[in-house]
């Protein structure tokens, strides 16, 4: 069941998404901000409904635990305002990711992204949310929307 | 064994349908692939392009543009799909939605109610077709069958989106009242025999459970009228030919209820009126502004829609 978000963690993941990602505060205009268990942040319409309780809200953007979490839905549909911490692969390495597998990538693709959440693309496109931590890219597409890609 | 149209079918629909041989033959071809662009997450030229250059023929829906049709290919597997650019549907599920954006009923609707969302495919058009603006209730009574409408609302990029899981007929009035709800009723199924020929080998005389489903409707259409805002517009739908699951709960309505139907138009496709008489009752004039869907007409599933005013 969700709740309205409170301030506080509304402003916490506005801020982390503006230094992580450079993603502007503007583009949520028009949607609210919701919290369910576990941290989770839902992004959704402005009007909710008493009864009956919903299940869910828009779509779930983040996990608040002891770090922010951005989900793998929420940069596949902003990545196109992202401005940083993005890797690009190739055809190999994206087949790879979007069946699941870490990568250990050799430098090239990672260009200035930094330790910690990151956007991960393939020309242009973005595929989701990986870990980076050095060269090594932990999967953090959720097993659900894993797929052995046949044409990309 | 190869499926085979049985007798008592041919009795039942051939008198109602326009071409038997055309149907009959129909309903065993296979029904070809088919997909709309998610136009949340990208445009259909992109989706053109990249398709182009996978070698794959997409051929555009006549009446729809954003839909398309193609042979043979596992579009499950492209990155399209993994992207959430495009949404494997058949064409007839596209129609709800299509019929109010056509009819521009989008426009000034804010508050939109699913009543039977599950798996999602009408909530996620509708919501493309709305970009984003308003609020739609997706609401299903099955817990289980949340969890795909939950999937296919994220991976479309879905945000003005509210899943609620309740009983259609117990849906709390409270507040809530809508400018639209969609209605597409649990039915007998039978216009999806080209997606489950097996369907055919396991029917037979089915006045029990077809009556069955006509008693559960009346209930599903008497409640989302109910819901409705006082000149609200009701969708209602099956995936059935059986004339007690369409026109007949149609009829059902209007004997208790102040409401009009009105007219579907939908451009460079094939439409047939609602039928007036079945198994000797005769059905409300008005019924014939109801649109069955005849699979050897489009090349699609077969289906029923009507569109209602309060």
């Amino acid at each position: 069941m969700i709740t309205e978000c409170s301030p506080s963690d509304q402003e916490m993941v506005l801020n982390y998404f503006k230094e992580r990602f450079g993603i502007q505060r503007q583009l949520f205009n028009g949607f609210s901000f919701y919290s369910a268990s576990k941290g989770r942040i839902y992004i959704g319409p402005k009007n909710l409904i008493e009864k009956p309780k919903p299940v869910t809200g828009g779509i779930l953007i983040a996990r608040i635990s002891r770090y922010i979490k951005p989900t793998t839905i929420f940069l596949q549909l902003f990545g196109k305002d992202v401005t940083k911490n993005t890797i690009r692969l190739n055809k190999e390495h994206t087949i790879c990711y979007t069946q699941g597998e870490d990568l250990d990538l050799t430098g090239n693709e990672i260009q200035d992204a930094s330790n910690g959440y990151i956007l991960v693309t393939y020309l242009g496109f973005s595929l989701g949310c990986g870990l980076l931590k050095g060269n090594y890219v932990k999967n953090l597409i959720p097993k659900p929307k894993r797929l052995d890609l046949e044409f990309l | 064994m190869k499926p085979m149209v049985p007798d008592q079918f041919k009795e039942r629909y051939g008198q109602i349908v326009d071409d038997q041989d055309a149907f009959f033959s129909s309903l065993l071809q296979q029904l070809p692939k088919t997909f709309r662009v998610n136009t949340l997450k990208a445009s259909k030229q992109i989706v053109k392009e990249r398709f182009e250059e996978y070698g794959i023929d997409l051929k555009q829906v006549p009446w729809y543009s954003d839909a398309f049709v193609l042979q043979n290919y596992a579009i499950g597997n492209t990155l399209e799909n993994f992207l959430g650019y495009i949404y494997i549907q058949e064409l007839t599920s596209m129609l709800p939605p299509l019929i109010l954006q056509l009819q521009a009923e989008l426009q000034h609707s804010e508050f939109i109610l699913d009543g039977c969302a599950a798996p999602g495919s009408k909530t996620t058009q509708l919501a493309a077709l709305m970009k984003n603006h308003g609020t739609i209730i997706a609401n299903d009574i099955d817990y289980n069958r949340i969890r795909a409408l939950k999937f296919n609302i994220e991976k479309t990029g879905s945000l003005n989106v509210i899943i609620t899981n309740r009983d259609l007929r117990l849906f709390e009035k409270g507040n809530n009242s809508f400018d639209i709800i969609l209605v597409d009723a649990p039915c007998s199924s039978e216009g999806t025999i080209r997606k489950n020929p097996t369907m055919l080998s396991k029917w037979f005389n089915q006045k029990k459970r077809i009556s069955g489903y006509a008693n559960l409707q009346q209930q599903l259409i008497n409640k989302a009228f109910n819901l409705l805002k006082p000149e609200g517009c009701l969708v209602y739908s099956t995936c059935t030919f059986a004339p007690e699951e369409n026109e007949g709960v149609i009829n059902w309505l209007l004997e208790r209820h102040p409401a009009t139907i009105e007219q579907i138009d939908i451009p460079r496709m094939k439409l047939s009126p609602g039928i007036l008489e079945w198994n000797g009752k005769v059905f409300n004039s008005e019924i014939k502004k109801t649109v069955r869907i005849w699979p050897h007409h489009n090349d699609t599933d077969g289906f029923f829609i009507a569109k209602v005013r309060k």
